[in-house]
């Protein structure tokens, strides 16, 4: 249960699974689109503990705000 | 009757004519294929009714005609915004006899999203996979004709930066377009949203006779989801209400009993069907795992202390090489006008044609056009290195390293773009703030972006570095883009306290694998561009220079481009106010003035006006009447003034009101008036002259 955390306390190459998504409507559906959504496995690729994160979603670099990345929690598989 | 049978004919025989949208994700080559499809064929316009650029092209092939339509990128059909409803209305209302999607094979689960919305739609389509191999470099290997046996569709492998599998693409299409059987893979969501679904189907179908089939399964998801373009179709219809409050009853059922909201409970059905699919026609071999040398250089570009340097060395190189590029192009092209200058005016004399004619010709006309014709080299290089870093992959890079900083001043990475796109021309700068979803965001964006110099003022930095600081030229011109810059840094600051401190718009941003840019899409682009400027060229510098020509000449009698002139007399008037600004004289007011149309206005200008002086060329002529301080005073104040007439109609377009533009006219030059001042008045306390 501990395990949940929120994207940004997570390091370069973690694998995560995403628990929840916590962000406004406009946000979670743009993130759907890319295939971001509860239960998808995405995979932290440069996390600088400043300014945005890089996630892979599905086959794709995603760059996402730190703010954003705050609301979505995942577990590490 | 008749007219129904000779449709059925039509129906019957091979199409001669057929429509084709091209629709994808963004970064899967669609603007590549497009330009392999059509060639040089193309026509730029805009979407009826929308702000939104509409390319569309042509392609005879084997006496088929076929029109190309280039829909707008984007990474679902879902319409939450005008530019995404494009699609959806295209392929609805325009009835294509084809959509191709062009599919990325590196990234298939992701563009099969849209396929499926594609398919929900009823769309004729035609899947393109393109750059296969480079998926199959990375060790996935797509089965095509899987895919097309499970979709039902056809699936053809492009290579459209080679120009790979066209025929075969068009043969798909024109098979296709003969051919109206529809896919019919219907994706169920599961028990409890099919119920819901029914229920929202039959309640339209009872009350709408007119729909059809196929648009009743669709408009139905498209109401759950809360697409914008289904409620702008619905909204006249008498049962509106009734259905509205339905959808949002079930909406919320829906959302209470899976415990997340619509959209995730769609994306999870609509993935869950792509995950299946994809594991029967992806094959997997185990990657190397070494790092290639795109991720080598991509580590380095976003680097958290590297990435902000090696853009700002990347900005600096762009500007150096925009000049030493052009330079000798432009010298070319300007004894190319003198020549023709010198030729035309023989030919004048030897006609003996009325001495004001002579004087229109070569004041007004060559002076003012051809002096801005000389600048093409410039623009068109500029535009090059941006086009370059924008289909690289290496713009979005840039928002996500600036993101940091521009959060600073309250925007966010994202809304970096659009100020890079401003350096060009602050039109499409103001245009690509729509990529930002919240109204404040856009409108800080758009309200700061006018201080991104754009290309039209960058000749007038040009001619005024040429003449007074020729040693220093890229330095000098460097100097006011930072202070540019740094004008729109500390506006956005102010405006964000004022305006609103509501929250952010998100910053999602893809960045797409590093890409060699076509050098074909590079020329196309550069080419547009460069058309347009000598359109702006051919009328309206051309109607300024001849105005400016008549102002000069007139009013009868006086000598041309004299005090005494209409243009000196409006110059007079104005002038004090600039007086302390260091460039009191009647002749930068009136260029001032008419650079109001068009920053490039400014030299033909000064290039009518002074033309006057025989012999001298516009250079001695504005050392006569400027000092290197009151040169720079002067270029500071075209930086920052009113922009031109075409980005304040778009500020209109994109704000909606004319209450933005005319607020930033006021702004603008209130700024511009007082840095200048700052600077003038500074200088001189330094000691410089």
């Amino acid at each position: 249960m501990n395990l949940e955390k929120a994207l940004p306390d997570f390091n370069d190459g973690e694998k995560i699974k995403v628990v929840s998504v916590n962000c406004g409507r406009n946000l979670s559906r743009r993130l759907c689109d890319l295939g971001l959504f509860e239960g998808t496995e995405i995979e932290i690729l440069k996390n600088d503990n400043f300014g945005p994160i890089i996630i892979k979603i599905l086959n794709s670099k995603i760059a996402l705000g730190r703010g954003e990345a705050e609301k979505i929690y995942g577990e590490k598989i | 009757m008749l007219w129904a049978e000779a449709k059925q004919k039509k129906y019957m025989e091979k199409k001669s004519n057929i429509k084709v949208g091209l629709t994808g994700n963004p970064n899967v080559g669609k603007s590549t294929l497009f330009n392999a499809l059509t060639k040089s064929k193309q026509h730029v316009g805009n979407w009826p009714g929308k702000t939104v650029e509409k390319k569309d092209g042509y392609l005879n092939y084997n006496g088929t005609k076929i029109q190309f339509v280039d829909l707008p990128g984007s990474y679902s059909l879902t319409a939450y915004t005008q530019e995404e409803a494009i699609t959806t209305t295209f392929v609805l209302e325009e009835t294509p006899d084809v959509v191709v999607q062009i599919v990325d094979a590196q990234n298939l689960e992701r563009n099969l999203f849209m396929t499926i919305q594609l398919i929900e739609m009823s769309a004729p389509l035609v899947l393109a996979v393109n750059l296969d191999d480079l998926a199959r470099k990375e060790g996935r290997v797509v089965d095509t004709k899987k895919l097309s046996l499970l979709l039902n569709t056809p699936v053809v492998v492009i290579d459209a930066r080679h120009k790979k599998g066209i025929d075969t693409l068009i043969e798909a299409i024109i098979k296709k377009s003969g051919n109206k059987n529809k896919s019919k893979i219907k994706l169920t969501y599961g028990a409890e949203v099919n119920e819901k679904v029914q229920k929202i189907r039959n309640f339209i179908a009872k009350n709408d006779k007119q729909m059809r089939e196929n648009e009743l399964d669709w408009i139905t998801i498209k109401l759950l989801e809360g697409d914008i373009r289904v409620d702008q179709k619905l909204i006249k219809k008498t049962y509106y209400i009734e259905l509205k409050s339905l959808t949002e009853k079930s909406v919320s059922h829906l959302e209470t009993v899976f415990g997340k909201d619509i959209h995730n409970i769609l994306a999870n059905t609509r993935y869950g069907f792509i995950k299946g699919l994809s594991t029967q026609v992806i094959k997997c071999r185990k990657n190397s795992g070494k790092r290639n040398f795109a991720q080598t250089v991509d580590c380095l570009l976003t680097n958290k202390f590297l990435g902000i340097p090696i853009f700002l060395i990347v900005a600096w190189l762009m500007f150096q090489s925009t000049f030493t590029l052009s330079e000798p192009l432009m010298g070319l092209m300007e004894s190319l006008f003198i020549y023709i200058g010198n030729h035309i005016s023989v030919v004048l004399e030897s006609i003996q044609s009325p001495y004001w004619i002579n004087s229109l010709v070569i004041d007004g006309i060559i002076g003012g056009v051809g002096g801005i014709l000389t600048f093409i080299p410039i623009i068109g290089i500029l535009f090059l290195i941006i086009a370059i870093l924008e289909d690289s992959g290496y713009m979005a890079r840039v928002a996500y390293v600036m993101d940091k900083s521009m959060q600073k001043i309250g925007l966010q990475g994202k809304a970096f773009i659009p100020m890079m796109l401003g350096f060009g021309c602050n039109v499409p700068g103001i245009m690509a703030t729509r990529a930002l979803e919240t109204k404040s965001d856009r409108l800080l964006t758009i309200l700061i972006n006018p201080f991104m110099s754009c290309g039209a003022r960058l000749p007038v930095y040009v001619l005024f570095t040429g003449a007074f600081f020729s040693a220093y030229q890229g330095w000098i011109i460097f100097s006011l883009y930072i202070l540019g810059v740094l004008i729109a840094i500390i506006m956005g600051f102010v405006f964000r306290k004022i305006l609103s401190k509501k929250s952010l718009s998100p910053f999602v941003i893809e960045l797409p694998p590093y890409r060699w840019p076509s050098i074909t899409g590079l020329l196309i682009h550069v080419w547009e561009k460069i058309w347009l400027f000598i359109k702006k060229a051919g009328t309206v510098i051309l109607a300024f220079s001849i105005i400016i020509w008549a102002l000069a000449s007139f009013p009868a009698g006086v000598d041309y481009g004299t005090r005494e002139s209409f243009a000196g007399q409006i110059g007079e008037t104005i002038a004090p106010v600039f007086k302390p600004l260091g460039f009191g004289n009647w002749q930068s007011s009136v260029a001032l003035i008419s650079g109001f149309t068009a920053k490039e206005v400014i030299i033909s200008t000064f290039g009518t006006i002074y033309n006057a002086e025989e012999g001298s060329s516009l250079e001695v002529a504005l050392k006569n009447n400027f000092t290197p301080l009151s040169a720079y005073s002067f270029m500071v104040f075209i930086l920052l003034y009113v922009p031109c007439v075409a980005v304040l109609a778009v500020v209109k377009r994109e704000t909606n009101s004319w209450k933005w533009p005319i607020f930033m006219v006021f702004y603008t030059t209130l700024i511009a008036w007082t840095m200048s001042f700052i600077v003038y008045r500074g200088g001189i306390l330094f000691g410089f002259v």
